[in-house]
């Protein structure tokens, strides 16, 4: 087959939507990091939280057959799980690593266990009684060839996703409650003494965080696919938190690090049928996480090496 | 920097939680025992067969464990395995312990933990385990091994593998054929198939060398794409790389992915295309979405094994491999898509495979083997 028509068919129209497609449930899980980030703690448990959040969704919305409460459910099945290691690392002191990462190992634990329990099956869930999340269909843009492949059709999630980066920008930069939360996440002590609640403002991040979590698990079991699989976040978590760290926990810069881990994830999709070797390919995602990660490092700490430099000289 | 030091030790310790899997497992295999708690007394009341004496023998019931590359539950590969291992705990009254994972660093834990626990078969249900087993067989020779879709050459290692480059021929040949019926819907001009395989291991190459060559027999010009999702358990990715196959022009894709499978159903059935099964009879996963599906009788080799043991018969070094003459592989009747798209269903699909499937049982279609497979492996 000829270079141009291989290359025309990797890179087409349908790329866009199919990173932005693949990219969703990390933006929905970066942004579940980003919001505990900006009061400087790192949300490890992430992949938990979502595995959860999946797992939920897709039970309440069989058992009562409404997407809506499905969802609902796995952001408070979110909020539930991060409200533990809000206690565990506020009120106990635990280091978060440790209490984020027994988290995730208990959502694995939990879902396999409730699988068996509620649905009596084991390894995945799928039956035509899930009611997914809904596809949003533009009449209008039928008529209009390439727009019409390009943006009917979305999960309702998969829109929800930009109206929710602009929410938490707004939150985070425009209002009292995140500027507080900024200042306790740059120099809490600071913030204490102004009169903020510190740990008040700790906890709510964390709850926020969690109901961010379970709608990002929501999205990957009733929006993105419609069926529960044992650990089905696959570390969908851990790359939001690398791109949460990448955007320096700014939702719209996060969100384009996600974008480039869903658009390396899927030009491997269509490399691979060409016959790149499939090892390589599937490299990809984490090569790019790596490179994202050490370039985000270069930059802060040259920017951090400027301010001191002028401190001093100033 | 403590920080970041904390992230890896804290990764560390994840990881050597994972590795200690099995007892996550035993919940699954709780159901199983009880099972085979009320198949053993009905095996006692039975009396007098072959089987029970073997089992006296031993004080109790032959005792066999199965390691699983992957989780129950997949629909597929390891759900057809598991099915051969319950009907054998009904009619021989075995004990039967299922230990699932996910990572090859739990497979490995999960056989190390079984030989130590002294069972007396232990079965790797998927060529991923065929490294450790010939990593530990040796140092447990009073242990009977056997190892499903793959060879392990050990006098205590008895091998069972399939003809699965004969299944995929037909499943590749239907898929050349069905591209070409444009009056179904969503069936393009493209004359462009589609495969999306799970992790990339050799006896999936078999499986991809039968296809190609299947496809190419009908059309040699036929384009195929091929994908790996690198998981036999992330059916996002797998549906991921089904849509992208789609959007680059194919319109059926087979499934050969265990776990990641699903996905790769779901995205057929989003899309309004087509896709072919795996490994059990997928044709009502997604019924109307899935043309056919290569049936490979993983259920028959983990049951046959479990009664060369049980019958005192099992024979270490030894190898099956079971072909489209022995039924180990063969399409499924269609009867689902015929349903489904009534006086539009191409009925030549159905004899051509037919025809071919008699071709291959007669040797005049000598269908290729990837390189370490095949009768003679």
């Amino acid at each position: 087959m000829d270079v141009f028509e291989s290359l025309g068919k990797i890179f087409n129209v349908s790329l866009i939507y199919a990173t932005f497609r693949a990219s969703t449930p990390i933006i929905y899980a970066a942004l579940c990091a980003a919001v505990t980030q900006q009061a400087n703690i790192l949300n490890v448990g992430t992949e938990g939280i979502m595995l959860v959040g999946a797992f939920t969704a897709v039970a309440v919305s069989f058992l009562t057959g409404s997407w809506i409460l499905g969802v609902l459910a796995a952001m408070c099945g979110g909020a539930v799980i991060a409200t533990i290691m809000a206690i565990g690392h506020i009120k106990y002191n635990s280091e978060i690593c440790a209490i984020g990462m027994g988290i995730n190992l208990f959502a694995i634990a939990i879902t396999k266990f409730l699988l068996q329990v509620i649905f009596n099956t084991s390894g995945s869930f799928s039956d035509p009684g899930i009611d997914p999340i809904p596809t949003v269909h533009f009449a209008f843009l039928e008529n209009i060839p390439v727009l019409n492949g390009l943006l009917n059709d979305w999960a309702f999630t998969e829109w929800f996703v930009i109206v929710f980066i602009i929410i938490l920008q707004f939150l985070f930069y425009k209002t009292v409650w995140g500027l507080r939360l900024r200042a306790v996440g740059q120099f809490p002590m600071a913030a204490q003494t102004a009169g903020i609640n510190v740990n008040a403002i700790k906890y709510q991040a964390i709850l926020i965080s969690g109901l961010v979590g379970g709608l990002a698990g929501a999205h990957l079991s009733l929006g993105y696919s419609t069926q529960f699989v044992e650990n089905m976040t696959n570390n969908r978590g851990f790359m939001g938190v690398a791109a949460m760290y990448f955007g320096g926990a700014n939702p719209a810069l996060t969100a384009v690090g996600c974008l480039l881990f869903g658009f390396s994830d899927s030009v491997g999709a269509r490399l691979q049928a060409y016959g790149f070797p499939a090892q390589f390919v599937l490299m990809m995602p984490y090569l790019v996480t790596i490179v994202v990660l050490a370039v985000s490092m270069a930059i802060k700490v040259a920017a951090s090496k400027k301010k001191e430099s002028s401190l001093i000289t100033g | 920097m403590k920080k970041a030091l904390s992230v890896v030790l804290a990764g560390l310790m994840g990881l050597s939680l994972v590795a200690c899997g099995p007892s996550a497992n035993e919940v699954a295999s709780q159901s199983a025992e009880e099972t085979t708690a009320a198949a053993t007394e009905a095996a006692d009341a039975a009396e007098g067969g072959e089987e029970a004496a073997a089992a006296e023998e031993s004080d109790g019931p032959i005792r066999v464990c199965i390691v699983y590359s992957g989780n129950l539950g997949d629909k597929s590969y390891n759900d057809s395995c598991n099915a051969g291992a319950l009907q054998a705990v009904e009619d021989f009254g075995i004990e039967l312990k299922s230990l699932e994972g996910t990572t090859a660093q739990e497979w490995e834990a999960n056989l190390v933990a079984a030989c130590e626990e002294g069972y007396d078969l232990i079965i790797g249900a998927s060529s991923n385990n065929a490294d450790h087993i010939q990593k530990y067989a040796p140092d447990y020779p009073d242990i009977k091994f056997a190892v499903i879709d793959t060879t392990v050459d050990l006098p205590n290692v008895e091998s069972i593998s399939f003809a699965q480059n004969q299944g995929s021929f037909l499943a590749g040949a239907a898929a050349a054929m069905f591209t070409t019926k444009t009056d179904i819907d969503g069936v393009n001009a493209d004359k462009v198939i589609g495969w999306v395989g799970g992790m990339d291991v050799p006896v999936l190459h078999d499986f991809y060398t039968g296809y190609e060559q299947g496809a190419k027999y009908i059309d040699p010009d036929i384009t195929i794409l091929q994908a790996f999702a690198g998981s036999w358990n992330d059916p996002l990715k797998g549906k991921e790389l089904t849509l992208a196959q789609y959007e680059q022009g194919a319109d059926i894709v087979m499934n050969v992915a265990s776990g990641t499978g699903p996905g790769i159903l779901e995205a057929a059935k989003e899309s309004g295309l087509y896709a072919i099964g795996v490994d059990l009879n997928q044709d009502n996963d997604q019924p109307g979405s899935v043309l056919t599906s290569m049936v490979k009788r993983v259920d028959n080799a983990c049951y046959l094994v479990i009664q060369s043991v049980v019958e005192g018969t099992f024979e270490g070094g030894s190898t099956q491999y079971l072909t489209l003459a022995d039924g180990g592989v063969s399409l499924t009747d269609f009867s689902v898509m015929r349903e489904y798209l009534g006086d539009k269903f191409p009925e030549d699909i159905v004899e051509k495979c037919d025809e071919l499937a008699q071709q291959i049982i007669d040797g005049e279609i000598v269908v290729e083997n990837y390189e370490g497979f095949g009768p003679n492996a």
